[in-house]
């Protein structure tokens, strides 16, 4: 499956462009996110993505073929939406019978759901961990809890693209990472997942691809390390932000974090500006110190001065670099690439002149 | 038996499925019989009280061609009482439907079949025949005529594309029901005082005395079109409460459904304001009390309220020619019965939700 999207753009208001000429698309098996600040047009996006709303210029193609033009039935089977829980639902169905309803467009005008669809709502009830749930009314349960309810009900159509509005908006901790989990596996197992989110380090740790919707329809679509970026982020939003990596004793995760309010002016973080720098790399395989030199010396210009410290089968160097912001982050993004390595920069305090 | 109760109570939320199974089945077959059994006990009350001997022995006579009780029996029996029931049962099983269909369609627990003017339209329509001194049959037409044109205002003024989606039309339903509530001051205004305001006046609050079967004849079928369509369509009525994208997303045609469903409660309500005037609360009260008994899914919500609402008003039309001489219009029935029943049942249960 493959679902593209051909010089789109769209506006409510012919003089206020929503979405200014998009193309993207979007294959099999593709975890990707929408962000952008509120208002920016994110369900606006999904809306005209899914043929709720036409584009006024462009097209949506499924296959090849524009969603226009394919059986409302045939497309809704394909392509399933879940809207964005509101806390609480406002009907009390059981969840069985909600998830059931999913199911309504594969079954003829005046019939009910038979044992093949009620087999069908077990089965992904039970992939997604929520058979407990299943005689439980929709108002009764918490927004995390119904959330996972919308999922399974438009995944009981089956779909191969499975499009959601803000599906961890309003959770806890857990319920969003239970959320992103499923639509990780999800994306796994082959399905194609687009969500809308608020969150760009869920884009920064889950999506392969993202899109960036701005205010005035402008956008920026790509792979995810391309398009979060402090400037990017920075720009959209109006804030100055920060993407920085974490350990933990697995692994090294990037993260955004917003710092302060941007009021517009100049850029928001000079990052071409110098700073002084130390980054400390540690690794156990000595083969791996051939790679990890040639990195630096392909940022000789900026390096200042190294400490190597042997110590038994674990290497641990000691860079000290004058340059700019970007260059450094892109020095350790890559360090940290080579695998067996860890490689983080410590910023000095930007107090006086730097001098070394 | 206070703790009694509050087992029973939690056994009832999560039941085990052999036990929900058998207990459906019984009752299914309840409410099925129910409306049967107030029927044939409606047959005998009255102030001609019968026993039930003579039913059965008036039956035995028109089944076998022999002799029959008595000529008042029979035509007590088979020209007021029959018809009156007939009209009782449809009635009630057409209003409790479209109110059920309703209340899920704008996702309000208050909506009911006059959501949309459509009962104040007929009525309008009724006196309107009243004045200008129309037949029986006339006065009917022009009510499920006037009925049809105030939804239709309704829906082109209050529908299309917009954002506000389906709170426009309840808007102008309001609207609607409130210009034809002044029309229908404004025929009363003009009606003669002696004669024909007092029929008006006794008409809008509603009375199923003057049933035969010429009216239903007329007003059976759009009754009976309506509720089978809206039975039909039961499993598809649960998604009406969800958003426009939802339904799509579902691969159903939103405006189709919701209009076939307007349709359907329109064609009922008018027909059941042609024969019988307006008959409030049943549209309100037996959805809900479905609701507290059978949940949400249409499945079981919309066959239940159709029996339920059907033996409702059937006891409560008998009610209504018995308890007085001069015929208590129902409403007042409905409403006396209905409003303090209603208050009970949800402070009883969980309140009321869709």
């Amino acid at each position: 499956m493959k679902l593209t999207v051909e010089n789109a753009s769209f506006g409510y208001k012919p003089d206020a462009p929503v979405i200014k000429n998009l193309n993207l698309s979007v294959e099999s098996g593709t975890l990707a996110a929408v962000l952008g600040p509120n208002g920016a047009g994110k369900t606006t996006f999904l809306r005209c993505l899914m043929g709720f709303l036409r584009w006024d210029a462009g097209r949506t193609l499924l296959d090849g073929e524009d969603i226009l033009g394919i059986p409302e039935r045939k497309l809704r089977s394909r392509i399933s939406y879940v809207p964005q829980a509101r806390g609480g639902g406002t009907v009390s169905l059981p969840a069985e019978d909600m998830i059931l309803l999913g199911r309504t467009g594969k079954i003829g005008l005046f019939s009910t759901p038979g044992e093949d669809d009620r087999r069908i709502v077990r089965q992904i009830a039970g992939q997604m961990g929520i058979e407990h749930l299943l005689s439980k009314r929709c108002t009764e349960m918490s927004g995390g809890e119904l959330q996972m309810v919308l999922i399974a009900r438009a995944l009981a159509a089956e779909p191969e693209l499975l499009i959601l509005d803000e599906p961890e908006s309003n959770l806890d901790f857990r319920n969003q990472l239970v959320v992103l989990e499923t639509l990780t596996r999800l994306s796994k197992e082959g399905m194609a997942v687009i969500f809308n989110t608020h969150y760009p380090d869920h884009a920064l740790t889950r999506a392969a691809e993202s899109l960036l919707l701005f205010r005035g329809g402008e956008t920026v679509w790509g792979p995810t390390a391309e398009v979060v970026t402090e400037e990017n982020i920075g720009r959209a939003f109006g804030v100055e932000a920060v993407i920085r990596e974490f350990e933990t004793p697995g692994s090294v995760y990037r993260s955004i974090l917003p710092l302060r309010l941007w009021d517009g002016g100049s850029a928001p973080r000079n990052e071409d500006e110098r700073v002084l720098a130390v980054v400390s790399v540690i690794f156990r395989d000595y083969e791996k110190a051939g790679e990890i030199n040639a990195l630096f010396h392909e940022f000789r210009s900026d390096v200042q001065g190294r400490m190597g410290m042997p110590s038994g089968d674990l290497h641990v160097i000691n860079v000290i670099l004058s340059g700019s912001a970007a260059r450094i982050m892109t020095l350790t993004d890559r360090l940290n690439r080579l695998g067996g390595v860890r490689a983080k920069a410590t910023v000095a305090p930007e107090e006086g002149e730097i001098r070394w | 038996m206070a703790i009694g109760r509050k087992k029973q109570g939690k056994a009832e939320r999560t039941p085990e499925r052999g036990g929900r199974a058998g207990s459906s089945v019984l009752w299914g077959a309840g409410l099925v019989l129910l409306p049967i059994v107030i029927a044939a006990a409606s047959l005998c009350i009255g102030r001609l009280g019968l026993s039930p001997a003579d039913v059965i022995a008036s039956i035995r006579g028109h089944l076998t061609g022999g002799e029959v009780p008595s000529a008042v029996i029979e035509s007590t029996l088979w020209r007021i009482r029959l018809p009156r029931i007939l009209l009782a049962m449809l009635t009630g099983a057409g209003l409790s439907a479209a109110g059920c269909a309703f209340q899920s369609l704008f996702a309000n627990p208050l909506a009911t079949p006059d959501t949309l003017g459509v009962a104040s339209g007929a009525s309008f329509g009724a006196a309107l025949g009243l004045l200008l001194g129309l037949s029986l049959i006339g006065v009917q037409l022009a009510a499920l005529a006037a009925g049809g044109i105030a939804v239709l205002l309704t829906v082109l003024c209050g529908g299309g594309r917009n954002k506000r989606g389906l709170s426009g039309v309840v808007l102008a339903g309001i609207m609607m029901g409130s210009l034809f509530n002044a029309l229908i001051s404004f025929v009363k205004y003009m009606a003669d005082t002696e004669t024909q305001l007092p029929s008006i006046t006794y008409w809008l609050m509603g009375t199923l005395g003057s049933a035969g079967y010429g009216e239903l004849a007329l007003g059976a079928p759009p009754i009976l079109i309506g509720v089978a369509i809206l039975l039909l369509l039961r499993w598809r009525l649960n998604l009406l409460p969800l958003s426009e994208d939802e339904i799509r997303s579902a691969g159903v045609n939103a405006g189709l459904l919701r209009g076939i469903v307007i349709f359907c409660a329109t064609l009922v309500t008018a027909s059941s304001v042609s024969m019988c005037g307006q008959v409030g609360w049943v549209g309100l009260l037996i959805p809900h009390i479905c609701r507290m008994k059978f949940g949400s899914d249409h499945r079981k919500l919309l066959p239940a309220s159709v029996f339920l609402g059907a033996a409702f008003l059937t006891a409560v039309d008998t009610a209504a020619r018995s308890i007085s001489p001069a015929d208590l219009p129902i409403s007042i029935l409905t409403a006396m019965v209905g409003a303090p029943f209603f208050i009970f049942l949800m402070r009883k249960t969980e309140g009321w939700q869709l």
